[in-house]
Formats: C-alpha cells, structure tokens, sequence
C-alpha cells in the first residue's frame, strides 16, 4: 500500500477527532465532487464550470425520493449516481461538441438554466427557501443519525470513490483522457473518437458528482438552492485548483484547505474570501500545480539542500 | 494490386482548389513519395487520405472500401497511421506512453477500458517497447516526451505512427528541420521500414526521395503533373520546370 494511501486513511480516521464532526464530513463529500471534476479538468482538460447541475440534480432528485417516498439508502445513494451521471451526459452530450472558451461558457449556461429551474419550480424544489426535511434513514439496519456515524458512513464512501477514481485514471481510458488534453488532435488521429472519449469523463465526473450531492442532502437534511448554483461550481473549480488539478489527490488536498477554510477562519474573519482569493491568485501565477506540486517542489528542494 | 487509391480526389477551399481531381494508387508494400514545391496540395492530400479533412469530391479506395468521409478516429482504426509534419506528440506524458497510446489503439478489443491497470496489458507495452527500441529511444521510455530534443521528438513522431501497426503508413516530411547528421539517421531509420509497410512519403530532400522510393508523384499546384520511377521523374522535363529546376542530370 503506498504512502499517500496511508496518509489518507489516517486522515479519514483521525479527522473527527480535531475537527467538528459536520465539517469534517463536508470535507469529504466535497473531495468525492472534486474528484469527479478533476477526471474532467485536470485529466481531460475540460474547465466544466457548471459541475453543480449534477450535484444539484441528483440532491434534488433523491431529496425529493427520501422525503414523499421514503426509499432506502442504498437506492438514493445509486439514485444520486444515476441521476448525477444521466444529466451530465445530457450536459456532456452538447458541451463536447465544442471546445475552449465556447465549451466552458456552455457548461456554465446549462448550469443556469439547471439553476433556475430548480428557482421557479417551488413546488418541487421549494424555490429559494430550498428543499427542507430530507430525513437520513437508516443504513442496513443501523441508525447513522449522530454525527459520528453519518462521518463513518461518508467517509467510507470517499475512501470507496478514491479506489475507483484511482482505478481509472491508472486505467487505459485514463492514459487516453490525458492524451486528449495534450493534443487532441493527435489523440483523434490515433483512433481515439475524443468527443466520445470527452463524454465519457463527463459521465463518470457526474457520478462522482451526483454521490457527493446525495451526501450533501442528507447531511445538511435540505438541499438549498445555492447547491446548484454557479457558485458551487465555482468552488469546485478553486478548491481542485488549490490543492492541484491533474493529479489523484489534489481536489482531496484542495477540499481539506477549502472547508477547513471556509468553516473555521470564517467565523473569525467575515471577509474570509479574499484569503482565497489570494490562494488562488497565487496557484494560477506561480504554482499551477497547486498544493501537490508545491509540496513535490519542498521535497527536491530539500533533497537538493541535503 | 494496389492498397489505396484515390479517384478525381478534390478539396477546395473557397475559390483556392488546394487538391485537384488527383487520381494516383499505391501498391501494398511498396514505398510512394509525393514531392512539389512547397503549397503544392501534398499535407492537404495527406490530410483527405487520413480524415481531417472531408474531400469535396472524389473518392478514396482503401482495401477495396471507400473511406472519404470517414473521422480520422475511424480511419485510424482501419490502420492507416500517420506522422506530422509539424511535431504531434502528447509533451506532459512519458515516451513510452506516446507510444503505448498509438498501440493500444489499434488492439481488437478494448476490454477493461476503464477499469484494468494500463500496466497489465503487457502485449500493448512489448510492442511499444519494441518500437521504441527500432527507432533508438528505449532508453528514454520514460521521461516527458517534451523534455526531448527536437531531433528525438521527429524519431518519436515516427514511433507513435509504427506503433499503430498500420498497413498503410504516412510519413509527411519526417526530417522536417533535422540537422544533416539527424537527416542521416532518420534516412536510415526511414529505408529499414521499406518493404515491411506500405508508405507514402512527403519529403522536400530531393536526393533522399530519388534513392528511396519505389514510385514517384509529383504535385504543383494541387494537381498531379506527373508519376513514375524516380529516373522517369527525373528525366520528366515538366517536372523539371515546376519544381527541380536545375537539379537533374544533364
């Protein structure tokens, strides 16, 4: 097992020990959404700025379920997927058949139509005042309703969807998504159909997208409006980018330094985002790996000092 | 019994008709240049024959089938490979990777896609392995493939086209700024492929072209203005006045 795998799962372990149980279980449902972005931007190349649609989509979807039809968790967690990966290939489908700023400006226009949508049908989504009351029923038998237990279960659940995500950005489809990043053209002239090859990633993203959203219902017991905003979006983007697109563990990294931020310096300093802004300013000119690289960069350089 | 072969093959863009109604074949087997002045049609040519561009008409026969139309993906799939004229690789990934990937395309099935290790797929990592070996690069397998030399870059150009195990190959200009030394290599490198795949060759490196081939077309002005043996081509006197001027023997 190798040592990012073991820090990892000392972290998971470890981490409702120093920080508030909720907090500590947003942190991993936002990794598992980061993760699905960064097969997407970091992998493929693809700046979707509209991945709340799915994660929005899906917490509506199975919100509504678990509340008028009382379904089990194990279906809304497979609902939550399926939903969240059918809307992204609708998405997908009609972002992919363009490329660079047209692309992201889709993928940010269908967010809005997503967006408000959800707005202006309050009797589904409850509008602006969100959709309340999503209960958190029990897990095969087990009543995950103190905090510690709905933390075990969310956390077991991101260790799962780091195996998988792991599984296929070391798989071929992840050689082909970092060709198609590269150079497209080339990729395309190999006998990769990379719009096809493009879909798929989108799919997979909206997965991972729509499991986080799920969690995130069932978390808060509401799903509010902002779940599917650009905003949300938004922050998907920065927080991957913080920690580091493109490889396995940044979104991880970067949804550590996002909540954590957010949570605790916000209760501090009201105008906590200009810190981010900062971080982010920072990444984009000096360090486009983020966090990842920055810490590979500490280690040569430590290497090289002796 | 020739491979491919085109028919009234025509790309206009607007009014400039960049490929004109040329109709040429290519014998399995055999090695094929095109040559003419620089804007003579012949990366458009390339470009029709392996899909990124769609021919405004004509036809395209390869293997008896007609694949104008055809997406680059598909035709790639059919095995025709190609190299750039201007270097095409994937920089942030490792060599081997660059060719792995050419490899990996062209495997029957693509079970596991998105699920098995790439790493277990030993038959597609031997052959890119064996490829890179050929063309002299083995021991670079896995550094950036954009950390290389230009030099290096043109050798993993070729690379990446023969890792397709393609049956009909298109090599467009593969010394293109190489040093004289460099030109020698890929010369040799070129000459060793001669036989064991059918190839057609753009090169402006007129001696190289005249040793090499089997057959020569020559292009001028998008249309085909001549075809034969290299000694017919350099005896043609058309030929002579578009493009040679006075480089053929007296």
């Amino acid at each position: 097992m190798s040592r990012a795998w073991l820090v990892t799962l000392a972290t998971v372990v470890l981490l409702p020990v120093f920080v508030r149980h909720t907090i500590a279980t947003e942190i991993w449902i936002f990794a598992i959404f980061g993760l699905g972005l960064n097969l997407l931007m970091g992998y493929t190349g693809l700046l979707s700025f509209g991945q709340a649609t799915f994660f929005g989509a899906a917490a509506y979807a199975v919100g509504y379920l678990l509340k008028h039809y009382a379904i089990n968790v194990v279906l809304a967690l497979a609902i939550g997927v399926a939903v969240g990966a059918a809307s992204a290939a609708l998405v997908g489908y009609l972002c992919v058949q363009r490329s660079g700023l047209y692309f992201i400006m889709l993928t940010f226009a269908l967010n809005q139509m997503f967006y408000f949508t959800a707005y202006q049908w309050t009797t589904v989504t409850g509008g602006e005042d969100g959709m309340p009351g999503v209960p958190r029923p029990e897990v095969l038998g087990l009543d995950i309703h103190a905090p510690l237990a709905y933390y075990t279960v969310v956390a077991l659940l991101f260790v799962l969807a780091l195996w998988i995500m792991r599984r296929i950005v070391e798989s071929p489809l992840g050689k082909i998504l970092q060709s198609i990043r590269d150079n497209e053209l080339r990729a395309e002239a190999l006998g990769y159909n990379v719009p096809r090859m493009k879909l798929v990633a989108f799919v997979l993203g909206g997965a991972f997208a729509g499991l986080a959203g799920v969690l995130y219902a069932m978390l808060f017991g509401i799903v509010p409006l902002e779940a599917i905003g650009f905003v949300f979006s938004g922050n998907v983007v920065f927080a991957t980018l913080i920690g580091g697109s493109g490889s396995l563990y940044g979104p991880v990294i970067g949804s550590f330094v996002f909540i954590w931020l957010s949570e605790s310096v916000s209760a501090i300093w009201a105008r906590w985002p200009l810190l981010l802004g900062v971080a982010f300013v920072v990444v984009v000119l000096f360090l486009r790996g983020g966090v990842v690289e920055a810490w590979a960069r500490y280690r040569a350089w430590r290497h090289a000092s002796g | 019994m020739p491979l491919v072969r085109t028919e009234r093959l025509t790309k206009s863009f607007g009014a400039l008709v960049a490929v004109d109604a040329v109709t040429f074949a290519v014998d399995e087997g055999s090695l094929h240049s095109v040559i003419g002045p620089n804007g003579a049609g012949k990366t458009t040519l390339f470009n029709l024959l392996t899909g990124q561009l769609a021919p405004t008409s004509g036809r395209i026969v390869f293997d008896g089938r007609d694949i104008a139309g055809t997406p680059p993906h598909g035709i790639a799939r059919l095995g025709i490979a190609r190299s750039f004229q201007r270097t095409s690789i994937f920089p942030t990934l490792s060599i081997l990777d660059n060719v792995w990937l050419a490899a990996f395309a062209r495997q029957r099935s693509w079970r596991g896609l998105a699920w098995r290790r790439a790493d277990r797929y030993s038959e597609v990592a031997e052959r890119a392995m064996a490829v890179l070996g050929e063309v002299g690069l083995e021991e670079k397998a896995g550094e950036p493939a954009g950390a290389i030399s230009h030099g290096e870059q043109r050798q993993l150009e070729l690379a990446i086209g023969l890792a397709a195990a393609p049956r009909l190959l298109l090599l467009d200009e593969p010394a293109a700024g190489l040093s004289p030394e460099e030109t020698k290599r890929m010369v040799t490198l070129v000459s060793k492929l001669k036989g064991r795949y059918t190839i057609i060759l753009i090169e402006h490196k007129i001696d190289v072209v005249m040793s090499m081939s089997d057959r020569i077309s020559v292009m001028h002005f998008g249309s085909l203005i001549a075809e034969g043996a290299p000694a017919e081509i350099q005896r043609s006197p058309e030929v002579r006045r578009a493009y040679l001027g006075g480089f053929a023997a007296p």
